[in-house]
C-alpha cells in the first residue's frame, strides 16, 4: 500500500509534477521555438530528479552531463531552425 | 518510494514517443526524442548504472547535432 | 510537513531574487547572444510579449546561465557540501564554453549560490529544498505564461538600464 505522502519526499513530488506539466505543455504547443522554452523547464525538473534519487557524487556528474548536453541540443535545434549555422 | 519515480518517468517517456509519432515537422520529432531521453535517463540512474547514464547523456546531443547537419536547413513550414 | 513547505517557499524567494539579479547585472536581456536566442526572443515578442524579456528567456534556453548555475550548485551542495558546489561551478564554466558563451554569468551564479545554499544550510534550510525551489522559480519564469513573464522581465531591465 502506497502511503498518501511522505514529508521527506516533497521535493521529489514537486520535481516530478513540474516535469509532467512541462511535457503536457510541450505536446499541446504549436510553435516549435516556444516548445524549446518549455523543454528547458523539463530539463531543470529532470536534473533535479536525477540528483535527488541517489545522493552520490557520480549522480551529480550525471545530472550536470544531462543538463549541459540537453542545453547544447536545444541550442543546435534553435540555431538550425532560425536558419543560422549550427554551432556558432 | 520508487513507485512515484516509475509512474512519472514512464508517463514522460510514453508521451515523448506519442509526440514523435503524431507530429509532422522534423524539428518537432527531434524535440519528441529529447522528451523521450529525458524520461529514460533517470530510469537508468535509478537502477544505479551511473556511468551508463553519463555516457548516454553525452551521446544524445551528438546524435542530434549529426542529424541536423545531415538533413540541412529549415525547408518545410511547420 | 508544514516546516518543509515553509522551507521550500523561502528557498523559492531566495533563488528567484538571486538568479534574476545576476542575469540582469550581466546584461542578458540586452540582446540575443546566439542566433537561436535571437529567434526565440522575436517569436515571444510577436506573440503579445516584450522583446527584452524574450531575449533573456532565449538566452536562458540556449546556454547555461545563472539559473542553471543556481540549480547545479544546489545539487552539488546537496551531494557533497561546499566542494561539490565548487565542482559544479567549474563544470558550468566548461558547459558555457561549449555553448559559445563567455561564461561569466553562469560561473558567478554558481559561486554565489554555493555560498548562499551552504549558509542557509547552517540556518536550518536543507539543500534539497533549494533544488525544488529552483525548479519552481524557473517554472514561474518560463512555464506559466510567456507574455506576462516577458513584460515583467522588461520592467526589471528598465530599472537596470
Amino acid at each position: 500500500m502506497i502511503p498518501l505522502y511522505d514529508a521527506a519526499m516533497i521535493p521529489v513530488y514537486i520535481c516530478g509534477i513540474v516535469a509532467l506539466y512541462a511535457v503536457i505543455r510541450i505536446v499541446t504547443e504549436k510553435k516549435t521555438l516556444k516548445k524549446l522554452v518549455f523543454l528547458n523547464v523539463m530539463n531543470f525538473a529532470i536534473t533535479g530528479l536525477i540528483v535527488l534519487s541517489i545522493p552520490d557524487i557520480m549522480a551529480l556528474f550525471a545530472g550536470i552531463a544531462y543538463f549541459v548536453g540537453s542545453t547544447l541540443e536545444a541550442n543546435a535545434i534553435a540555431s538550425t531552425y532560425a536558419g543560422g549555422k549550427t554551432n556558432e | 518510494m520508487n513507485e512515484f519515480y516509475i509512474i512519472i518517468l514512464g508517463l514522460i517517456a510514453v508521451l515523448g514517443v506519442i509526440s514523435v509519432y503524431i507530429k509532422k515537422s522534423p524539428f518537432d520529432k527531434l524535440i519528441g526524442l529529447a522528451i523521450m531521453m529525458g524520461g529514460v535517463i533517470p530510469l537508468i540512474v535509478l537502477k544505479g548504472y551511473l556511468d551508463v547514464a553519463i555516457l548516454v547523456a553525452i551521446i544524445m546531443p551528438l546524435t542530434t547535432i549529426f542529424i541536423l547537419q545531415a538533413t540541412g536547413r529549415n525547408t518545410d513550414e511547420s | 510537513m508544514p516546516g518543509v513547505v515553509i522551507n521550500i517557499i523561502i528557498a523559492v524567494l531566495l533563488c528567484w531574487i538571486l538568479f534574476i539579479t545576476i542575469d540582469i547585472i550581466f546584461r542578458l536581456p540586452e540582446k540575443g547572444g546566439v542566433s537561436g536566442a535571437n529567434a526565440i526572443g522575436t517569436t515571444i515578442a510577436a506573440d503579445k510579449g516584450s522583446l527584452n524579456g524574450g531575449f533573456m528567456m532565449g538566452n536562458i534556453v540556449c546556454s547555461p546561465d545563472a539559473s542553471a548555475g543556481t540549480l547545479l550548485a544546489a545539487c552539488g551542495v546537496f551531494v557533497a557540501g561546499i566542494p561539490g558546489g565548487l565542482i559544479a561551478a567549474v563544470l558550468v564554466y566548461i558547459g558555457n564554453r561549449i555553448c559559445h558563451d563567455p561564461g561569466y554569468a553562469g560561473t558567478t551564479g554558481a559561486l554565489c549560490a554555493t555560498f548562499m545554499v551552504a549558509g542557509a544550510g547552517m540556518a536550518g534550510i536543507p539543500a534539497d529544498a533549494f533544488i525544488a525551489g529552483m525548479v519552481i522559480a524557473i517554472l514561474t519564469i518560463q512555464g506559466i505564461s510567456h507574455p506576462y513573464a516577458s513584460h515583467l522581465l522588461t520592467k526589471l531591465w528598465r530599472i537596470r538600464a
